[in-house]
C-alpha cells in the first residue's frame, strides 16, 4: 500500500485522489458489540422471535389481564359458578364464581415473579461464589467446593418443605426455599469457565496494575463469562415457573387466597372431572410460557455460541 | 496401585459426604418448632403423653438424640416411624421400593431407547423435516410438566376412552411382571422426559462428532455412509450417554413423587414428602441417606466409567 501510493506521489501522471493518509485507518463498518453481535443472529431466527413475541405478550397478559377483563382473583360469586367461557367471563368460572380469566392472569404474574426473582438470586449468589473460589483456589476452593457437594447431595424436597413448614406458605418463603440450594450448580458452570479465564494476560495486566480481588472478579472475570451466565438464566426460568408448579401440585406451595399457575393446576385436577377447561387453561398458559422460554433459550445458545457462526 | 490408592480415598470422602448429609438432615428436622407427636399427644392424659415421649425418646435434649440416631444408623438401626406405629425403614422399603423400582425401570428403558433412537434419526437426517419434528417433539416434551401430562392422559385415555385403568398398581404375585395393563400409564407419563433429554443430548452429541478429522478419514478411505454412523460416530457420541446413564437410573429408582401420587402407586417417592411433612424422622433418615448414598455411589461410578469409555481422561488430576 505504502510502495504504491508512493511510487503514485513519485509519478507526476497519477495524483492521489480521495484517500488520504490519516484515514487510511478508519474502521469502515460500524463497530457491532457482543450484544448487537448476538440480537442480529437471533433476529434471523424465526422460531426464537416468535417465542419472543408469545413471552412478551404473556408477559403483558400478566400484568394488564385483570384490568383488561375488569374482574377480581378473589371476588366470589356464588351465583356464577363454573361456568363456561362468555363474554363476561373469558375463561370462565371456578366451583366459588371466581373469574378464572382473572386468576389465570394474577397465578402466572406470581409464577413469573418467583421465576425471575430466584434466577436473579442464583445468577447472582452463583457467580459470586463460583467466581470467588476459582479465583483464589487452593483450601478456599476445596472448602467452598465440598459446601456445594452436601447442599447439592441435600433432597430438595426436604430442604423446601422444611422451609415452608417453618415460615408459612407465602410468597417470599417460597421464594426463600427455591434459593437456598439452586445457585449450586451456576457457581459450578461459572467456576470451571473462570479457572480458564483467570491465566489470561488481561487478568495478569489488571492484577499488576494493583485490582483489588473483588474488583477483577466483578469487572474482568465475570463479565467473560456472560454467555454461560446468559444459558444459565434461560434454562432457569422455566424450571422455576416448573418447580413452583409442581410445588403448588403438592400442596407445599402457595396457599389461598394467594394463587399461582401451580395452585391453579392442583384447583383444576379436583373439577377436571366435570369441568376440564378449568385445568386446561393454566396449564396451557404454564406451558406456552415454559416453551417459549425453552425455544428462545435454544435460539440464544445457537446465537451466542462462536462455533455455529458462518 | 495409584487406581487402588484413589478408590480408596474417594470410598473415605463418600463416608464422609454420607456422615455430613445424614447430621445436616437430623439437624435441619430438630430446628423445626414442636415435634412430631405434638398433634397427636395434645389431647392424652399426661402419663400416656409421657410414656410416648418415652418410648420415642423424644424427652431428651437434642444433641443426646442426635449421639443416639448416630449410633443406630452406624448399627443399621434407624428407629421406629412415629407416625406408622410397626414401621421402620427395612419395612417401609421392603413394601415401597418394588413398585418405584419397577416403574423406575420401565420408564427409563423405554423413555432412553425411544430417545436415543430419535436422537441417532435427527442427527442422521440433519436439516430435513425429520430433525425438525424430532427437535419440535423434544422441546414440547420437556415443556409440558410431567405432572398435566399425567393428569391428561389419566382423564382422556383412562377416563374416556376407559383402555386402562385410572389409578392403581400391580400387587402379590404380579409386583414384578404382571399386570402391564396398570403400568402403561404411569411409564407413559415419565418416559416423556427421558425421550425429550437423550434424543436431544445424542443429537448434539452426534453432531459434534461428524464434523471431527477421523471421520472425514474414514469417509475418504470409502467406508459405506452407514459404517461411519455405527463405527465410528455412534461409538464416540455415546461418550456423554453412557456417562449420564447411571444418574438417571439412579434417580428413576427412588420414584417419581408426582406420578406415584397422581397414579396413586404405593411407592418409594410417596412417602417421603408425607414423612418430611410429619416429621417422621426415622423414615426421612433414612431414605435421605439412602437416596444420598445412591447419589455419592453413582458419581464414583461414573468418574470410573468415564476413564473405561474415553482413555483420554485420567483418574487422577
Amino acid at each position: 500500500m505504502n510502495i504504491n501510493t508512493n511510487a503514485a506521489a513519485a509519478d507526476p501522471r497519477f495524483t492521489i485522489e480521495g484517500c488520504l493518509d490519516s484515514d487510511k485507518e478508519a474502521i469502515a463498518r460500524p463497530t457491532i458489540t457482543y450484544a448487537q453481535d448476538a440480537w442480529r443472529r437471533l433476529k434471523k431466527n424465526p422460531v426464537a422471535m416468535i417465542s419472543l413475541a408469545v413471552l412478551v405478550l404473556m408477559v403483558l397478559m400478566a400484568l394488564l389481564g385483570p384490568v383488561l377483563c375488569g374482574q377480581d382473583y378473589i371476588a366470589m360469586d356464588p351465583v356464577n359458578k363454573n361456568q363456561p367461557p362468555s363474554a363476561e367471563h373469558w375463561f370462565g368460572t371456578d366451583l366459588l364464581g371466581r373469574d378464572l380469566f382473572a386468576r389465570v392472569c394474577y397465578g402466572a404474574r406470581v409464577s413469573l415473579l418467583i421465576a425471575v426473582v430466584c434466577t436473579l438470586v442464583q445468577i447472582v449468589v452463583g457467580s459470586a461464589y463460583g467466581g470467588i473460589m476459582a479465583f483464589f483456589g487452593g483450601w478456599v476452593d476445596d472448602i467452598m467446593m465440598r459446601i456445594i457437594e452436601i447442599m447439592r447431595s441435600l433432597p430438595y424436597l426436604l430442604v423446601v418443605i422444611l422451609v415452608m413448614m417453618v415460615l408459612g406458605n407465602n410468597i417470599p418463603s417460597l421464594l426463600i426455599a427455591l434459593c437456598v440450594t439452586s445457585w449450586c450448580n451456576t457457581a459450578r458452570a461459572i467456576r470451571g469457565v473462570v479457572l480458564q479465564l483467570k491465566n489470561a494476560e488481561y487478568i495478569m495486566a489488571a492484577r499488576t496494575l494493583g485490582a483489588s480481588p473483588g474488583r477483577i472478579i466483578s469487572r474482568h472475570l465475570i463479565p467473560n463469562t456472560i454467555g454461560i451466565l446468559i444459558l444459565n438464566i434461560a434454562t432457569s426460568l422455566p424450571n422455576y415457573i416448573f418447580q413452583e408448579s409442581t410445588l403448588g401440585f403438592l400442596g407445599i406451595g402457595l396457599e389461598s387466597p394467594n394463587t399461582s399457575l401451580g395452585v391453579l393446576i392442583s384447583l383444576g385436577q379436583a373439577s377436571m372431572e366435570f369441568y376440564p377447561l378449568q385445568l386446561l387453561f393454566p396449564a396451557l398458559v404454564l406451558v406456552l410460557i415454559v416453551l417459549s422460554f425453552n425455544l428462545l433459550g435454544d435460539g440464544l445458545r445457537d446465537a451466542l455460541d462462536p462455533r455455529l457462526r458462518k | 496401585m495409584q487406581t487402588l490408592k484413589y478408590i480408596l480415598k474417594r470410598l473415605v470422602e463418600m463416608f464422609i459426604t454420607l456422615f455430613i448429609i445424614a447430621t445436616a438432615t437430623f439437624f435441619l428436622l430438630a430446628a423445626v418448632p414442636g415435634d412430631p407427636l405434638e398433634s397427636r399427644a395434645d389431647r392424652l392424659p399426661e402419663s400416656v403423653r409421657n410414656n410416648l415421649y418415652l418410648k420415642y425418646g423424644l424427652d431428651k435434649p437434642v444433641l443426646e438424640r442426635y449421639v443416639i440416631t448416630m449410633k443406630g444408623m452406624l448399627k443399621g438401626d434407624f428407629g421406629e416411624s412415629v407416625t406408622m406405629p410397626g414401621y421402620d425403614i427395612s419395612r417401609l422399603l421392603k413394601e415401597t421400593l418394588a413398585p418405584s423400582a419397577r416403574l423406575g425401570l420401565q420408564t427409563v428403558i423405554i423413555g432412553i431407547t425411544v430417545g436415543l433412537l430419535l436422537g441417532v434419526l435427527a442427527a442422521m437426517f440433519r436439516g430435513t423435516w425429520i430433525d425438525y419434528l424430532v427437535i419440535f417433539f423434544s422441546v414440547l416434551m420437556i415443556s409440558v410438566p410431567t405432572l398435566i401430562f399425567g393428569l391428561l392422559l389419566q382423564k382422556y385415555v383412562a377416563g374416556r376412552l376407559h383402555l386402562f385403568p385410572i389409578i392403581g398398581w400391580p400387587k402379590g404375585k404380579d409386583l414384578w411382571l404382571g399386570g402391564w395393563k396398570y403400568t402403561v400409564l404411569p411409564t407413559l407419563t415419565g418416559c416423556f422426559s427421558y425421550i425429550a433429554t437423550y434424543s436431544r443430548l445424542l443429537k448434539t452429541s452426534m453432531l459434534d462428532v461428524v464434523g471431527q478429522d477421523y471421520v472425514l478419514a474414514a469417509r475418504a478411505k470409502g467406508l459405506s455412509e452407514a459404517q461411519v454412523i455405527r463405527r465410528h460416530v455412534l461409538r464416540n457420541s455415546f461418550i456423554p450417554i453412557i456417562t449420564s446413564l447411571p444418574m438417571s437410573v439412579a434417580f428413576a429408582l427412588t420414584g417419581s413423587f408426582f406420578i406415584e401420587k397422581i397414579i396413586s402407586i404405593p411407592g418409594f417417592g410417596r412417602y417421603y414428602v408425607e414423612s418430611v411433612q410429619s416429621r417422621d424422622l426415622s423414615i426421612v433418615l433414612g431414605q435421605t441417606v439412602l437416596m444420598a448414598a445412591l447419589y455419592v455411589v453413582v458419581v464414583f461410578l461414573v468418574d470410573i466409567l468415564y476413564t473405561l469409555v474415553d482413555p483420554r481422561i485420567r483418574l487422577h488430576k
